[in-house]
């Protein structure tokens, strides 16, 4: 088990930004934009995109936690609840972020767990790192870092408000 | 020592000691408060035709050095300082830059008091000086009769293309006085580099089937180049990621609608803290510029503020909405300043990687 940090603090900070530039690109402006951050690394990455707008835009973008546990493919549908959304979805233009990409199942999950709160206009999806390997049909609008792996590699993202530093591990 | 003199349009003058070559010379002049870096200031294309003054007290000590050069040749008119070095230990120097201005055939003169004359310029703005052997009514008159070259670029920028060969992404910049860090930064991503002239046309820039354009820094005014430039921003933005650098930044604002002011006196220095927007972070970086952007003036165009200069609260980046296509006034590539802005071109590498490969659709269309 070697475990290698292949994005540092710096690159991490600036993919951030990055994806921020292409959300306005993307968006043409800034109105009606909700981020939600799927539980628990794309929490966090949210907010900082949302940091970043507000900065930027001066306006107050909401964030939302979604925790799409009960929406998993790999448990029982009775133990779907309503999510934590206390925001009507309807007509907004969301970005989902998520820290890494893999199979497609988790982003499938959010969806699906978005659409029970509204029609949203559009939802787009940002992710930190895209390591392939997709099980589904879903791709991401907006990458920080694309990189490729080995299906027994494992990819670990690391929040400074959570694990202390910003970094891409890869483990294998 | 031989003793010259340093005159102004205004008539002052002020009495120096010879150093560099014995030549007379006529330019505008202007400072940098600078502490360090005056070989990259002194051989910096956007000082074409200027007479430069430091501010600090002393410059030489260094030597001069080939990793330190932003130009083949320097090109200013003449090098005003309070006290020139005439020893140096750098075991990077190859010669003093006395040696140096007088291979080039440049004047220099010390021993003048580089304080009291930048208050008078703050003051009185930009003007017309000379570097003469007797300051009398005939050096008067010529410096009277002098008229400043407007095609500062045309001088600047290279008469012919040339490939600056690598393996990455297909950057083209285009040269308005390139400066070489410009050059070094792209070289660090591998970029397969092409320097086009500042008179381009579209259809030789689409000809090459770019992945990114750089507009170079360069000297003079940037209302005085032609429509032809601009209108190539306009068609490229929308398709091929952008980057501006001082003159090239003032163009791409001027291409989207933005407005230009003239400075009362150019402001050349590093010390003043710049706040990049989106994160908040701060970073020095070299500044050398005439005009900056009214900020008002972008509220009708499709331009965001992305750097603020903390000191005059100047815009000092700014940033299509729509299209990955963005400029900043001072110099990123740290020759001379603090590496910590080399970051632009980073994130300027990564969009140009990340659309490589993309749509050529709109290329047929020309």
């Amino acid at each position: 088990m070697a475990n290698k940090e292949i994005v540092d603090g710096m690159s991490m900070q600036r993919a951030l930004t990055r994806i921020t530039y292409e959300i306005i690109e993307r968006n043409k402006g800034v109105s009606n934009l909700v981020l939600v951050g799927i539980k628990t690394r794309g929490v966090y990455l949210a907010q900082r995109i949302g940091e970043r707008l507000q900065q930027l835009e001066d306006v107050a973008i909401p964030v939302l936690t979604l925790d799409i546990e009960a929406y998993r493919d790999d448990r029982e549908p009775k133990d779907r609840r309503q999510p934590q959304i206390d925001l009507n979805l309807n007509g907004k233009r969301i970005v989902l972020v998520d820290d890494v990409l893999y199979t497609g199942r988790t982003i499938r999950a959010a969806l699906d767990a978005l659409m029970d709160n509204g029609r949203p206009s559009v939802v787009n999806l940002a992710v930190l790192v895209d390591r392939g390997h997709r099980e589904l049909p879903i791709r991401a609008d907006f990458v920080g870092k694309n990189i490729p792996t080995a299906i027994s590699e494992r990819i670990k993202v690391n929040v400074r408000e959570l694990d202390g530093q910003d970094s891409v591990e890869i483990h294998s | 020592m031989t003793q010259r003199y340093l005159i102004l349009q205004d008539q002052s003058v002020y009495p120096g000691e010879a150093f560099g070559a014995p030549a007379t010379t006529f330019g505008e002049i202007v400072f940098n408060t600078a502490m360090s870096g005056y070989q990259e200031i002194i051989t910096n294309p956007i000082y074409h035709n200027q007479i430069l003054m430091f501010t600090t007290p002393t410059i030489g000590a260094a030597g001069i050095n080939h990793q330190a050069d932003e130009a083949i040749v320097p090109t200013i008119k003449g090098v005003v300082t309070r006290e020139i070095a005439d020893v140096s230990t750098n075991r990077l120097q190859r010669m003093s830059l006395d040696a140096f201005l007088k291979r080039h055939n440049i004047p220099g003169i010390a021993r003048i008091d580089t304080r009291a004359l930048a208050r008078h310029l703050r003051q009185t703005g930009t003007q017309k000086a000379s570097i003469v052997d007797v300051p009398d009514d005939h050096a008067f008159d010529q410096l009277k009769a002098m008229v400043l070259p407007t095609n500062q670029v045309a001088q600047a920028s290279t008469p012919k293309a040339y490939a600056n060969p690598g393996r990455g992404a297909n950057v083209i910049i285009i040269d308005l006085g390139l400066k070489n860090g410009i050059l070094r930064n792209l070289r660090d991503y591998d970029a397969n580099i092409t320097v086009l002239p500042h008179d381009t046309t579209l259809e030789q820039v689409v000809n090459l089937d770019p992945d990114g354009i750089v507009l170079s820094s360069g000297p003079g005014d940037p209302h005085i180049l032609n429509e032809q430039l601009l209108r190539l921003i306009r068609t490229v933005q929308s398709e091929i990621p952008l980057l501006g650098i001082g003159l090239g930044y003032e163009l791409f604002a001027l291409a989207n609608g933005a407005e230009l002011e003239e400075l009362t006196f150019e402001r050349h220095g590093m010390n003043h803290p710049i706040r990049e927007q989106i994160t908040g972070n701060i970073i020095f970086a070299n500044q050398g510029n005439g005009y900056v952007i009214n900020r008002a003036s972008l509220k009708e165009t499709a331009l965001m503020v992305t750097h603020v200069d903390l000191m005059d609260h100047s815009v000092q980046g700014v940033r299509h909405r729509d299209y990955p296509a963005f400029g900043v006034q001072f110099f990123p590539d740290a020759a001379p300043g603090p590496i910590e802005a080399t970051d632009i071109f980073a994130e300027y590498m990564e969009i140009v990687s990340a659309r490589r490969g993309g749509s050529r659709q709109w290329l047929n269309e020309y």
